[in-house]
């Protein structure tokens, strides 16, 4: 095995040395940082932004792109509110049919697509700024709040199920007693089968097949077009669970267009092409991107510092994050491994 | 400024009286309110307060009788002026503007008045003599929050402050902290965060967080928002501290009620004004103008503090209920006069 050049150790192990240095700078200036407490919150507030970003690490590996998860969730966010307090129906209702609507959108988002055609980025556009319109249809524009008042002017007779709140809100006890959130559990696991799908399994490596050259995986034999649905399903029912968990965390149904959810999880799933220079996008990657802006606005926030300069900073990360991928690493093209 | 709003009723009435057995009889032209157009042109409308905002205009527009005609330019100020020179096109005899930016309102209100328009903005300073502000009182809600917060806890605490400079009503509600922190040395600000990412609530919640356990002697947040103070309650409860920490803020949703209701809630009180209260007055400002009453150059909605007790007490659980049983919150007396038809409540 050759020995490895300085620049092959930047591109692979810089991000991660940057983030060790990070940690450390932190918890010198805040020696709070560094506990199990602040651990767990840290992967908390990328928990929803890390599913997201999974989800579009699935439509990036085929070479396309997904713009409706924002939407997608704070739809699904509608949706379990909905179901709950104004159909007075329980968590299973709620959950299932939350899935249901972000696997029906990412299977209209695939056949747009594949079937009619329509560029991935104009047909994903087009689903955002429709699923933000429909998501406030049913409630004139309100949000949904247990005893809200319905058109007819009663008051809503639901209320969010105590298991659904729990999926947002219940600790499980790790080391210190009520310490991991489930939203956490739910991050690490679907990072974890994610991860599996796209690296250990075949359907993994031909979705990659597809994103480097959908030509010649066609003539190999391959249903591109199938997986490509697949790809844009996996991301709508990534961003649905991204919506229950929203849901479960605020306790109520927020009009809102996710727009900052879209904006986040894409990078993300940029920065993550960094990680390990892998170039390509990558569900370790995706995870560790995620967790990368976590500590960045966490560490941030506790020294004090106001929320432009953690714009400023997160824009700053993703462009560094951008240069080791297509500069250093010599590659160029998504896909590309 | 009442005593000019109270001297305008006041003569309003003594025009009145020869008709007094008519008191009733709106004066022109709103005694044939079928033929008076009105339009609203909105510069923000997502969120459960421009709801109920549009909710109070279009109740009083009814029970005036009056035509209403909402535009609704969606935060695109180059649009919402557009909007009102459509307004003029279209002949209404009064416009109500709501938000907006002084720097583009400021001609395309102007270019109303030359038309004979008369016309009332809202939280937006149109910088126009001709037309009256109506404004909730931020100053005065942040006041109220903070004697309570004051009430409760003393002068002297370690405060978390949430706050996103550059929005106007927020800009305003900090010059009230800041005073109250100048003439309370015992107040001692550590930590000041916030962010208008959407939603709101959640991201809050993740700043809060950090803070906390950067500063575990915190025991007082002043969130002079209501999904600021949502956002700081899930953080609250998520470290557990509910117990040690006291929420004050701004603004009221029935999703607030619930939330300051739950047992052992840190979300002691809020200060706030009924955002459908604030649409009425609106639009009764400006039914005084086309009356050609002088409604004042200021219309203030003044605000109510609603604290946890007061709810649990009076088992207040939305926003109808609290209406209902807070008189004080379900109707503001401003801009009234004696013919003035009310929405039924």
């Amino acid at each position: 095995m050759k020995t490895l050049s300085l620049t092959d150790l930047a591109i692979r192990y810089g991000f991660l040395l940057l983030m060790a240095g990070l940690i450390v700078i932190f918890s010198i200036a805040k020696p709070a940082f560094l506990s199990p407490q602040s651990a767990v919150f840290i992967l908390q507030s990328v928990a929803i932004t890390g599913i997201l970003a999974l989800g579009v690490t699935a439509t990036l590996v085929v070479d396309g792109f997904d713009l409706s998860i924002g939407a997608v969730a704070t739809s699904a966010m509608m949706l379990s509110a909905y179901v709950m307090v104004i159909w007075d129906m329980g968590a299973v209702a709620a959950v299932v049919m939350c899935l249901g609507m972000g696997a029906l959108v990412g299977l209209v988002n695939g056949l747009l697509i594949v079937k009619m055609r329509v560029p991935d980025l104009l047909a994903t556009l087009g689903m955002m700024f429709l699923l933000v319109g429909l998501q406030r249809i049913p409630t004139q524009g309100n949000s949904i709040s247990t005893g809200m008042v319905l058109a007819d002017g009663s008051a809503a007779t639901g209320s969010f199920a105590p298991s659904f709140l729990m999926l947002g809100r219940h600790r499980i006890d790790f080391i210190l007693p009520d310490l991991v959130p489930l939203s956490v559990v739910f991050l690490i696991v679907i990072a974890v089968l994610v991860w599996a799908f796209l690296e250990l399994t075949r359907h993994g490596r031909v979705m990659y097949a597809i994103g480097s050259n959908a030509q010649a995986a066609a003539l190999a034999g391959i249903n591109v077009a199938g997986y490509r649905v697949l790809a844009y399903v996996i991301s709508g029912v990534m961003a649905s669970i991204g919506g229950i968990l929203l849901a479960a965390r605020l306790g109520r149904g927020d009009v809102a267009s996710g727009n900052n959810l879209l904006l986040d999880s894409v990078a993300a799933a940029l920065i993550g092409f960094a990680v390990l220079g892998a170039a390509k996008p990558n569900a370790f990657g995706t995870a560790i991107g995620a967790l990368f802006v976590g500590i960045l606005l966490q560490g941030l926030t506790m020294l004090n510092a106001p929320y432009y300069t953690q714009d400023f900073i997160k824009g700053a990360v993703l462009v560094v994050a951008l240069v080791f991928t297509f500069a250093l690493s010599g590659r160029v093209g998504r896909g590309r491994g | 400024m009442i005593s000019r709003r109270t001297f305008a009723a006041l003569v309003g009435s003594v025009a009145l009286l020869p008709g007094l057995g008519l008191a009733q009889t709106a004066p022109a032209p709103l005694d044939n309110p079928g033929q008076v157009d009105i339009a609203l042109v909105r510069y923000l409308s997502t969120g459960d307060f421009f709801q109920a905002y549009l909710s109070g205009v279009e109740k009083q527009a009814a029970a005036l009788g009056v035509n209403l005609q909402v535009f609704d330019s969606r935060q695109d100020a180059a649009l919402q002026a557009d909007m009102v020179d459509q307004a003029i096109a279209l002949g209404v005899d009064g416009i109500i503007i709501q938000h907006g930016l002084t720097e583009s309102m400021k001609e395309a209100a102007q270019r109303a008045v030359d038309a004979g328009i008369k016309v009332v903005a809202f939280d937006v300073n149109v910088e126009n003599p001709a037309i009256p502000q109506v404004e909730q009182s931020d100053r005065d809600l942040a006041r109220l929050a903070l004697e309570a917060a004051v009430a409760d806890n003393g002068t002297e605490w370690v405060a978390g402050y949430v706050y996103v400079p550059g929005i106007a009503p927020l800009d305003r509600r900090d010059e009230t902290w800041k005073a109250v922190k100048a003439a309370n040395p015992g107040i001692q600000e550590v930590a000041m965060f916030g962010t208008l990412d959407n939603p709101i609530a959640n991201s809050v919640a993740n700043q809060a967080r950090s803070v906390l356990s950067a500063n575990p002697n915190i025991q007082v947040m002043f969130a002079p928002y209501d999904e600021f103070a949502k956002g700081v309650k899930i953080a609250v409860d998520e470290a557990g501290m509910s117990g040690q920490v006291s929420i004050y803020s701004a603004d009221v949703s029935t999703a607030d009620i619930q939330l300051m209701r739950e047992p052992g809630s840190a979300w002691k009180a809020t200060a706030a004004t009924n955002p459908a209260v604030v649409g009425e007055v609106s639009v009764r400002t400006l039914a005084l103008l086309l009356a050609g009453e002088d409604p004042g150059a200021q219309v203030i909605v003044p605000p109510t503090l609603i604290t946890q007790a007061m709810l649990n007490e009076l088992d207040i659980n939305n926003m109808e209920e609290l209406g209902a049983k807070l008189p004080a919150f379900a109707h503001a007396d401003v801009a009234m006069a004696p013919w003035m038809t009310l929405p039924p409540r």
